[in-house]
């Protein structure tokens, strides 16, 4: 076993030109689709990242989004004193109506236009996300007409830069600060004051609102009173589950990948059948030899297998090594839920490493089984006098 | 023996290399000329005249934010306009539907929205009937016809945006616009269902003339600047690419992938030619030795290149051509995809790549042949 091993070794050396090309052919398929799961797998994950176990989100009834959300200010008298709430020393009760508004406004560079996330948010909605922190300048003061911008947006948009502002509305707004989200979907917004916000956009609503309640039990309590009471049109659940279900940005990025990688697949097999077709052909007397040393067929077909698949399995390394290159690289596009910016890093995962190398190995050893095949069909004494 | 009748039967002694090398090129450049295809869809809205025609008006805010009903009047009064209605996206998830529904549902004035949908063929009896009762909707065909409805039916929304569930009875079914699929409605009875708010989505406008159009445009914009509802009215074209700019680094994405499939091909089709060249290195000694030319060997070589792209390229983009011409790409791409059409510049440049990549893959063997003497070739065994 060995022999025949060591000999496709030395064989793929000699014909460095051909297996080169496969190789580096394999390495690109690999590479686009672990790239694309990447890029799906960091909408997910920035999702899935986001929010406290503790903490419970209430948005209205058929909304898919935060945004696209209207809560009357009626219901928030009525929720806010349900006992299943945690309450303050001071005895007020942990709920933040917040009020989120998508502005339009330009990219740096003048690369057109896009929607961003902006969050109206009370001191009491700042303390239910600790995942947000400052990076750089102050947190706003209410009525003053400020906000403080998510630092992964400021690269993207224009008027984002300490101390600069933009017009949005009716009202001129002065970028105070720089957040950070800590990898979560709050890298995607932008947070001043909730009554400021409502005053300048001329909201009576709330859009969601975020609760701490006393104990695990009170929060399971808690949902089911508020998705149980007639009064109420809202749907209440935990916040980390509501972000790990905005994830249909990732969808047709996955259907790309996979949709890109099975069409590629194609070609690569193709190039290895070519490129092991052509080592078989060269090397006919040769393993008409190994043959004649006694070493069976199956020998000489499970060698060519391991061949073909060894280099196929390089290719795979290689692609996630150029895949590789691109994790954490921040990058942004329209997230489907929200309608707005969404800002996110290409992640891969382990998971993802593996899936590439075993695509690998299986578009290496169906391009090589054909040719093995035929290597080990050959009847030894044609092998031996082909030249 | 003619020329020509030598490079094809060079070309076919390996029949199997041969058609393995032309599928892999085939499919490569199939994969191209559909992913052009798609950035294309998702990058360059229809253009049509009415679209240059149309204008929507929305907050300069953003589209998400409302427009106060009382705009009307003053846009009434603006020169240059030939039609205008409310025109508001309700967003609603169909009855059945998990998280998407394919197609859009306006809530419009509808004796004010006909002279902005002429190109709609709806029969007269249809279009009455709509005017007339204020819970009935019009449905585009591709619509219609996806989910097996007729009129009479009743549809059922839930709105992703506004707090009001919706039941529309059908009474027209129209088509002949550039997107059969919409649903629209009366404005009044979404205004009834949210108790009157004041408020539309966006107004959609139709200029009187072509000329007129970016004319009324600025005068929308001027006369409610410095208002507490600032807009930003665009051409309907316009509108449609601010959406393609929200997609961001996506394109750049596809664009950067589309440049991998072209390398990857380039490495395979380099790589075969190559192959095909050195097991007959011999041969062509000899061909140099009874007093072929360098050029003419080159020319053997170039021609058997070339001719095995272009083949692959015909294949592919033929293939990707009759694909997209052939399927029901909107019931397949659930309603992403609307067109999927082929242009004569995508087949070009399909071939242009075909061509280029005959000519570079047979590069490196021309390079070797040329640097070999013929001693040296005759004396090669591989």
């Amino acid at each position: 076993m060995a022999l025949p091993v060591r000999y496709s070794f030395r064989n793929a050396l000699v014909r460095w030109r051909s297996t080169l090309a496969t190789v580096l052919g394999i390495a690109l398929v690999v590479f686009v689709f672990v790239l694309l799961q990447s890029l799906a797998a960091g909408i997910e994950k920035s999702s899935g990242n986001t929010g406290d176990p503790r903490n419970i989100l209430v948005v209205r009834k058929g909304a898919t989004a935060e945004s696209a959300s209207l809560i009357s200010r009626e219901n928030f008298r009525q929720i806010q004193y349900f006992e299943e709430i945690a309450r303050t020393e001071r005895g007020e009760p942990i709920i933040s109506a917040d009020v989120l508004v998508l502005i339009n406004l330009p990219r740096r560079n003048n690369g057109g236009e896009a929607n961003v996330l902006l969050r109206g948010v009370t001191p009491r909605g700042m303390e239910l996300r600790p995942q947000v922190t400052l990076v750089a300048g102050r947190w706003f003061t209410p009525g003053k007409r400020e906000v403080v911008v998510s630092a992964k947006l400021a690269r993207r948009f224009a008027n984002f830069d300490l101390g600069e502002s933009f017009k949005s509305g009716t009202a001129q707004l002065t970028v105070v600060g720089w957040l950070d989200g800590g990898g979560s979907a709050f890298d995607s917004e932008c947070w001043l004051d909730a009554d400021e916000a409502r005053a300048i956009f001329e909201r009576d609503m709330y859009s969601s609102f975020l609760i701490r309640p006393k104990d695990e039990v009170a929060g399971t309590n808690l949902i089911a009173r508020i998705e149980n009471d007639r009064r109420f049109k809202l749907k209440a659940e935990k916040e980390v589950e509501y972000y790990r279900k905005q994830t249909m940005t990732a969808a047709p990025i996955k259907w790309l990948g996979g949709f890109l990688a099975v069409m590629m697949s194609v070609g690569a097999v193709f190039a290895a059948m070519n490129t092991m077709y052509a080592a078989v052909g060269a090397r006919t007397r040769e393993i008409g030899t190994l043959r004649v040393l006694g070493f069976r067929r199956r020998a000489v077909v499970v060698a060519l297998l391991i061949e073909g698949g060894f280099l196929a399995f390089l290719g795979g390394v290689l692609g996630c090594a150029l895949a590789f290159y691109w994790n954490g690289y921040t990058t942004a596009t329209l997230g489907f839920e929200t309608f707005s910016e969404i800002v996110f890093q290409f992640r891969v995962t382990p998971l993802l490493v593996i899936e590439g190398l075993v695509f690998a190995v299986i578009v290496g050893v169906i391009g090589t089984l054909l040719p093995a095949v035929r290597a080990s069909r050959l009847p030894v004494i044609v092998a031996l006098k082909s030249v | 023996m003619t020329l020509t009748g030598f490079i094809a039967k060079n070309a076919l002694r390996n029949k199997r290399r041969l058609s393995l090398s032309v599928t892999s090129v085939a499919v490569s450049l199939f994969l191209l000329v559909v992913l052009q295809v798609a950035l294309r869809e998702l990058t360059n809205p229809i253009n049509d005249e009415g679209s240059s025609l149309r204008i929507i008006v929305r907050n300069k805010v953003s589209l998400a934010q409302p427009l106060p009903a009382r705009q009307l009047q003053v846009l009434e009064r603006i020169p240059g306009i030939a039609a205008i209605t409310p025109f508001t996206f309700y967003g609603g998830l169909y009855k059945g539907d998990e998280k998407f529904t394919s197609f859009a549902q306006f809530a419009v004035d509808p004796a004010r929205t006909l002279p902005l949908i002429t190109d709609a063929k709806v029969p007269r009896e249809q279009l009455e009937a709509w005017l007339a009762d204020r819970t009935s909707c019009i449905v585009g065909k591709m619509t219609a016809d996806r989910y097996g409805l007729k009129i009479g039916d009743r549809m059922q929304f839930t709105s992703q945006l506004y707090p009001a569930d919706l039941e529309f009875k059908i009474v027209g079914i129209y088509e002949g616009t550039a997107d059969d699929r919409n649903v629209f409605f009366h404005h009044k009875y979404l205004d009834e269902s949210l108790g009157n708010p004041g408020t539309v989505g966006t107004w959609w406008v139709r200029a009187a003339s072509i000329e007129e159009a970016p004319l009324v445009t600025a005068r929308i914009n001027q006369a409610f600047a410095n208002s507490s509802a600032e807009v930003r009215a665009e051409s309907e074209r316009a509108f449609v690419l601010g959406f393609v700019s929200m997609w961001g680094n996506i394109q750049t994405l596809i664009g950067g992938i589309s440049v991998v499939v072209v390398f990857a091909l380039l490495l395979v089709t380099v790589s075969t030619m190559s192959m095909a060249i050195r097991e007959r290195f011999r041969e062509l000694a000899i061909l140099k030795a009874i007093g072929f030319r360098r050029r003419e060997l080159f020319a053997f070589i170039l021609a058997e290149s070339f001719g095995l792209a272009m083949l692959g390229g015909v294949l592919g983009v033929g293939g990707a051509y009759l694909l997209c011409n052939s399927l029901d790409i909107q019931k397949l791409s659930n309603g992403l995809f609307l067109l999927f059409e082929v242009t004569p510049r995508m087949v070009g440049f399909g071939f242009s790549v075909a061509a280029l990549l005959g000519v570079l893959a047979a590069a490196a063997p021309m390079m070797t042949v040329a640097r070999t003497s013929v001693v040296e070739g005759l004396k090669t065994l591989d």
